[in-house]
């Protein structure tokens, strides 16, 4: 067990060491966000609609877009130089690579959201402070969940040719149940709505997201096998 | 008592029956069968599809043959036993190796991921070794083709394989390079190690193998040991392969088939 997590955390620590190195991932990500906000907060009249109605869904669209250019960039760094036939030729268990893939796309996509979470509590004019405690463990449902589909999808559209579009026409269909959760979710929190009184939504997202955990650890020796 | 999953003979290093690799219509591979003992280094020679990569792959345990029994450091290929990935090391076509991390970080990844003590150290030793302590620390994207290989030879070699497989390692070195490797390769089969080996530079290949093998359209139609093999000779076949003037069903020696 402690050479599997060994194996799993130097994996992470490759991911993290070259995001340090080349900060290619995480500047993208941030500025596509960024902008989808910015998009979205000059097309919307908060005057007429109310902040915490739309702001929800404004959040997770940026959350999302930006997580699939983290999610299209994951794999395609292990095809380069056939990085990914090296990690097969270790003697790691395959989940092992799932693993630290899935936890280095969390971490960056979290990173990323920590920072866009005061912007937009700026642009959309809503104080998530005296939320912050439900709507963080809304966001790591939500995130969680995307990250688990995202990284087996990630993998199976990185052998293909057409990967960038696969990869969102794979993932956006299945992930629907985690994103109308995490967004219903988010607005009620913003509401100042308790999360003890939405377990029904907070009951199915941690449903999806154990599901898609579940399955990519099934199928990703599969998906790995040439 | 004997372990079920060694060969009969332990002094067997590699041992492949009638191996058939089909990708849809298309045949790879049309029943190879060799052994080789342990220490011994075997060079693969033969045209551009004729299969010698997926037989590599096959006996590293990156494809699974579509019928026939390969068996590597004793251990069966079809059963993807972890312990046979300890006991070989593969170099490839790409160096599988991460640009944006330096020489030295890439190592200690490989040695994490094999499970070694100290990582760093061993990680410092195998660089050194390949004769690149003096850039350890430099990004593998600024190396040059030849520096890259040579760390990927320390990345093969990290965790002390019994078994090497090297495809085509000579592919876009310069002399200077191709010498360095030639010399690598020589100290690695000294240490009693077994390498398989494939290659288009006939002279390399001849001077460094025990033994040799043409291979053409999935099967071997040579199969000799290398002192055996006058040059001429070798290079005459050799370029009867290349120009497809060879029959589909020649076997001209030894028990390769």
């Amino acid at each position: 067990m402690r050479q599997y997590l060994t194996q799993v955390a130097a994996i992470v620590w490759k991911d993290l060491a070259t995001e340090l190195k080349t900060r290619e991932l995480f500047s993208a990500m941030f500025v596509f966000s960024v902008l989808v906000i910015l998009i979205f907060i000059f097309s919307i009249n908060l005057s007429i609609v109310k902040a915490t109605e739309v702001g929800p869904g404004v959040l997770w669209v940026a959350f999302l877009f930006a997580g699939t250019l983290g999610l299209n960039r994951s794999f395609m760094l292990e095809k380069e130089n056939g990085c990914l036939q090296g990690l097969i030729l270790t003697p790691a268990d395959r989940t092992t690579i799932y693993f630290g893939k899935f936890i280095s796309n969390l971490t960056f996509l979290l990173i990323m959201e920590a920072f866009i979470l005061p912007l937009f509590m700026v642009f959309f004019n809503v104080d998530i402070l005296p939320h912050l405690g439900p709507l963080l463990v809304v966001i790591l449902l939500g995130t969680v969940g995307f990250c688990a589909l995202g990284t087996l999808l990630s993998s199976l559209a990185s052998n293909l040719k057409t990967r960038e579009v696969m990869l969102p026409i794979l993932l956006y269909p299945l992930m629907v149940p985690v994103i109308i959760g995490s967004v219903r979710m988010t607005g009620q929190v913003l509401e100042g709505v308790a999360l003890s009184s939405m377990m029904n939504w907070v009951g199915l997202t941690l449903c999806f997201d154990v599901i898609f955990i579940g399955v990519s650890i099934m199928t990703i020796d599969h998906i790995l096998e040439e | 008592m004997t372990d079920a999953t060694q060969p009969a003979d332990s002094q067997v290093a590699i041992e492949v029956q009638k191996l058939h690799k089909s990708f849809g219509v298309q045949t790879a591979l049309r029943g190879i069968t060799f052994s080789l003992r342990k220490g011994e280094f075997l060079t693969i020679f033969g045209p551009n599809g004729a299969g010698k990569t997926t037989l590599l792959k096959i006996l590293a345990g990156l494809a699974r043959p579509t019928r026939g029994t390969a068996r590597v450091a004793g251990y069966d290929v079809l059963e993807g036993d972890p312990a046979m990935k300890r006991e070989i090391g593969v170099i490839a076509h790409a160096s599988c190796l991460y640009a944006d991390l330096s020489a030295v970080e890439n190592l200690i990844f490989y040695a994490k991921m094999y499970g070694l003590e100290q990582p760093e150290e061993q990680a410092v030793r195998a660089i050194e070794k390949v004769g690149l302590k003096a850039r350890m620390h430099d990004r593998v994207r600024t190396f040059s083709r030849g520096m890259q290989q040579r760390v990927s030879i320390a990345r093969a070699v990290l965790h002390n394989p019994s078994v090497l497989f090297l495809d085509e390692p000579f592919t876009g070195l310069d002399p200077q390079g191709a010498n360095n490797l030639k010399q690598t390769l020589r100290e690695l089969h000294t240490e009693k190690r077994t390498v398989l080996m494939t290659t288009h530079d006939i002279a390399c290949g001849l001077e460094l193998s025990d033994k040799v093998a043409v291979q053409s359209k999935g099967r071997f139609v040579l199969y000799e040991d290398a002192k055996n093999l006058e040059k001429h000779r070798f290079e005459d076949l050799y370029f009867e392969v290349l120009s497809d003037r060879l029959p589909e069903n020649s076997v001209p020696g030894g028990p390769g088939r």
